[in-house]
């Protein structure tokens, strides 16, 4: 262990010696005090805070994973490059202690930006809302600086194939001779039960029935929030439809009615309701379509029940942790990297990487749509080449690596007031840390344990 | 050659192009401005920070407003739209000149993203009034310190004026106007508009008044006043003026580049015009209701002169819609005609509507009854005609008794308000479709579906209004009371158990 700790602190030391760490902080609190002052937000306190933890967190993990890849590929490539490697060595550690060594030292590094960045945020935030009047402190605390689980209806996914299914063999066996495109007939038929479960006909009401579980404890006595989207068959002169809410069964709950309300379609709504839930921990809520159109609920997101799960503070620790684990990732990405490239080659390709990981959207495209060729929305057809034969298995592949760290969105979440599980974090641990940070780690050890140091020297 | 001599004759040379490259320049930018080769030109107005950026990105800044532009989509899409202010700001400084930018970044948030929003307790649209602002406040404290002279945007905001504040189509139109309203009597101290005291303030607070105007709201109180009387008077605290403002200093900016502006752009400000000088006519007057502590509209009924002559003129102007424009100009003498009369001033009616059978002889005032021709039916029977339309398709006695007790409940408010003409006009039209139908039935059928005696309706209308139970509220029964010479009221003890009524109500 002693070995790993005196490169870690010569890594600190180098750090200090090139006015790297001071830099760094300097511009990692230069953006949590000069953001706010330069930033527009919608006017509400919520808008200004949800900006300002998006901003100042994403400045953050993009000046500390640059400055991370930076020093992590000048770290070893330089000590290589100028022979300072053969120094250390030729004394009794082994090269993968070098290499774990700096990588300890980086994190601790980072460890310490990222705390003195995070106080900072954490403290002007809390500073900030305690000037806010109580109605706006209210909101802020209910909504945004708190920690909310979610529950959701359960999936009718099951149900909803089955009966697909049962419906299919039916017309088959009806029509035996059929030369219809099954899978597409398939397709349809999914489609018209999905819309059953979904369309809510005009003067129809909508009902949900949420199982809480676990969070029937944590929410009781607690206002809970309803999360509500829908999409509509037609336009309003308006641009809004009207809709009543019921929270509650009646004769058997309490029962809570909203006014007649004037919705938009296809976007996100929020209602503060009381937990009128069933003793076995059920919620039933019902949605009244009080137009002349029918309006649809979607399956995946078109009720959701956020109660408040813990606090703000502890909540925003586990997302910073998931940030630490990224930075993790993009030191060993670095050091690996300058394991057996010069550093502006090694730099370059730590680059190259982090922006084909962070570009990800056109590999996502390409495989959900099964070709490189392009989607035509008019015909409803794929383009076809012989390409995509190898591209989209890769395409697939190498989607599912980056997806391993980039599923997981801490500063979204934070910035929404959404909470990030312990789970999660650990999660995140597993795949970005241990997984893909381990995996390259161990790539970019056998290298340099490999590599003949000597050759490469400079001039 | 000496070292010295080789340093100092570089020197010299760049010191010379620099200064040759600063001359030729600005016949440069002119040329370019004359020729329309490019959109970058100089920014005027713009804080150093802007002048640099556009200057230093140079043609990167497109990519980057392209960037911002698609973050701004996806936000929207995942209904994150606290990011929408700071990213349009960046994308229309980014792209100063380009004017559909700014138009469409507006657009945006007074229109997609305000509907967004639900509102807050019943009748309250806080959320969305606020992205209204904003999409206003983009084109008129921005859009238009960097393209002072763009018609398209005084268009754009003229027309969020007309239409998105004053106009019904939004849920929350009454919220907004409202809210426009309340901000309007912070410059107008809270009393009847009154510019010459912001154009020439005496006071510390006429002159607080008068740099909040210019400074915040961009207005200039002396062309207020010019446009006051050339298309007013105008009710300052509704959003029409504000339209007809916008619309007009566009024209006004237009005479200025005369060779920039194509001839589509000055019609449509002008519709703007002279759409929202109907829309003042229709409600452009606010009345103070002091029981409800709130505005209500009623009819701007002096502005129907230049009304008429901003549609004939345009009608003049605009040969490809000339159809349209008539229409609109007969649909508006229609009204015009039967206001008047609502109010009492039937000089004025009789006036308008002599005007009317002039200039549309041939074409019907009822909708769908062809014989309604101008030669064929007096004043008095078009009125009526109007409020009965409904009542003879459907042959109703219930419904002519109702619209009989509503226009007596409506001359009654009016009445409280101290709206002396509508009370009368309103009065005269009850009486006028009282008879109309009454003449229209049979004798033998009186008993079966005629009317009760108009004064015995008007008496029952009266009683219900000033009953203490079911009446109106206890102020305007008081001022209904003094108006009428009736006594005043006696307070009646509380009713001690929870037995019915001795009576109960007719209404």
């Amino acid at each position: 262990m002693q070995p790993l700790l005196a490169i870690a602190w010569l890594t600190w030391k180098a750090a200090f010696r090139f006015r790297l760490f001071l830099v760094v902080a300097v511009l990692l609190l230069g953006s949590v005090v000069g953001l706010p002052l330069l930033i527009k937000d919608d006017g509400t306190a919520r808008g200004f805070t949800q900006i300002l933890l998006t901003y100042t967190l994403g400045t953050i993990s993009a000046l500390l994973g640059l400055s991370t890849l930076w020093l992590a590929c000048g770290t070893l490539a330089r000590d290589i490059e100028d022979c300072t490697v053969q120094v250390v060595a030729i004394k009794p550690i082994a090269r993968w202690q070098i290499w774990l060594g700096k990588w300890l030292g980086i994190m601790s590094l980072n460890a310490a930006l990222l705390a003195l960045s995070g106080a900072s945020v954490y403290g002007l935030l809390q500073w900030r809302a305690t000037r806010l009047p109580a109605d706006q402190q209210k909101v802020l605390r209910n909504e945004v600086l708190v920690a909310r689980g979610s529950v959701k209806p359960a999936s009718l996914d099951k149900e909803i194939q089955e009966e697909t299914d049962r419906l299919l063999r039916e017309r088959l066996q009806k029509n035996p001779d059929s030369r219809a495109d099954i899978a597409e007939a398939r397709k349809q038929i999914l489609e018209q039960i999905k819309a059953e479960y979904q369309v809510v006909p005009p003067g129809y009401m909508h009902l949900w029935q949420v199982e809480l579980g676990t969070a029937k404890q944590i929410a009781r006595g607690q206002p809970l929030f309803l999360r509500l989207k829908f999409n509509a068959a037609d336009k309003s002169s308006s641009g809004t439809f009207d809709g009543r809410l019921r929270v509650g069964v009646p004769r058997e709950t309490p029962l809570w009615h909203s006014e007649v309300m004037s919705l938009a379609p296809d976007t996100f709504h929020e209602f503060e309701v009381p937990a009128n839930y069933d003793d076995k921990g059920v919620l039933t809520v019902a949605f009244l379509n009080a137009n002349n159109t029918s309006l649809l609920f979607p399956l995946e997101d078109g009720l959701e029940i956020l109660y408040r799960q813990g606090g703000f503070g502890l909540n925003f620790v586990r997302g910073l942790g998931i940030i630490f684990c990224w930075m993790a990732l993009l030191a060993a990405l670095g050091l690996a990297a300058a394991s057996f490239l010069s550093f502006p080659v090694a730099a370059f390709l730590s680059l190259g990487v982090l922006t084909l990981a962070l570009s990800s959207g056109t590999i996502s495209n390409a495989v959900a749509e099964g070709t490189l060729m392009g989607f035509n929305s008019e015909t409803g057809r794929s383009g076809h080449s012989v390409v995509d034969v190898v591209a989209i298995p890769v395409f697939r592949a190498v989607l599912g690596v980056i997806n391993l760290a980039k599923d997981f969105s801490p500063i979204d979440a934070l910035s929404t007031g959404r909470c990030v599980t312990w789970g999660e974090l650990g999660r995140a641990f597993g795949q970005i840390v241990l997984l893909l940070g381990g995996g390259i780690g161990l790539i970019g050890i056998i290298i340099f344990n490999r590599r003949e140091l000597a050759t490469a020297q400079v001039q | 050659m000496s070292v010295t001599l080789k340093s100092i004759l570089p020197l010299s040379l760049i010191v010379a192009l620099l200064a040759g490259a600063g001359l030729v320049q600005q016949s440069l930018n002119r040329d370019r401005d004359q020729l329309g080769l490019t959109r970058v030109q100089p920014l005027e107005n713009a804080p150093p920070v802007l002048a640099f950026t556009t200057v230093a990105l140079g043609g990167f800044r497109g990519l980057i407003s392209n960037a911002l532009w698609m973050r701004a989509t996806d936000l929207q899409d995942e209904d994150k739209f606290f990011e929408m202010a700071q990213l349009a700001d960046w994308i229309t400084k980014l792209e100063p000149h380009f004017v559909q930018v700014w138009l469409v970044q507006a657009w945006n948030m007074a229109y997609n993203i305000s509907v967004k929003f639900k509102e807050s307790s019943p009748g309250q649209f806080p959320d969305r009034w606020r992205w209204v602002k904003a999409g206003v406040e983009l084109l008129r404290d921005d859009g238009l310190r960097y393209n002072p002279n763009e018609t398209l945007i005084y268009r754009e905001l003229a027309w969020f004026f007309q239409h998105k504040i004053g106009q019904n189509l939004d849920d929350a139109s009454m919220y907004y106007k409202q809210q426009w309203a309340n901000d309007m009597a912070k410059v107008f101290a809270k009393k009847k508009p009154n510019l010459d005291e912001l154009i020439h303030p005496q006071t510390a607070d006429q002159k607080d008044r008068a740099r909040l105007l210019r400074e915040t709201y961009k207005m200039d109180p002396q062309f207020m006043k010019e446009v006051d009387e050339r298309y007013g008077p105008l009710e300052w605290r509704l959003p029409e003026a504000h339209a007809i403002y916008w619309a007009a200093l566009g024209l006004e900016k237009a005479k200025e580049n005369p060779t920039k502006i194509k001839e589509d752009d000055l019609i449509t400000l002008r519709r703007v015009i002279y759409q929202s000088m109907l829309l003042s006519f229709q409600r452009g007057r606010l009345v103070s209701n002091p029981f409800a502590e709130a505005f209500e509209f009623g009819p701007n009924l002096d502005i129907i002169p230049k009304v008429n002559f901003a549609y004939e003129q345009a009608a003049q102007e605009d040969e490809k819609n000339r159809d349209h424009i008539l229409k609109a100009h007969r649909n508006f003498l229609r009204d015009a005609v039967y206001f008047l009369y609502e109010y009492n001033r039937l000089a004025d009616a009789g006036q308008w509507y002599k005007h009317l059978a002039t200039k549309y002889p041939d074409k019907m005032l009822l909708d769908g009854k062809t014989n309604s021709l101008p030669a064929n039916l007096t004043l008095d029977q078009y009125a009526v005609a109007r409020v009965q339309g409904d009542v003879s398709d459907s042959g109703g006695h219930d419904r002519t008794k109702g619209i009989v007790e509503g226009m007596l409940v409506n001359s009654y408010r009016s009445m409280a308000l101290g709206e002396d003409g509508p009370a009368a006009g309103f009065r005269l039209l009850a009486q006028r479709v009282w008879s109309a139908y009454e003449s229209g039935i049979p004798k033998e059928r009186h008993s079966a579906i005629g009317l009760n005696p108009f004064e015995d309706m008007d008496q029952e209308v009266r009683k219900r209004m000033l009953d203490s139970k079911e009446g109106e509220p206890p102020e305007v029964r008081a001022v209904l009371r003094t108006k009428l010479g009736e006594p005043p009221e006696t307070s009646a003890p509380a009713a001690a158990t929870n037995a019915p009524p001795e009576k109960v109500s007719n209404r």
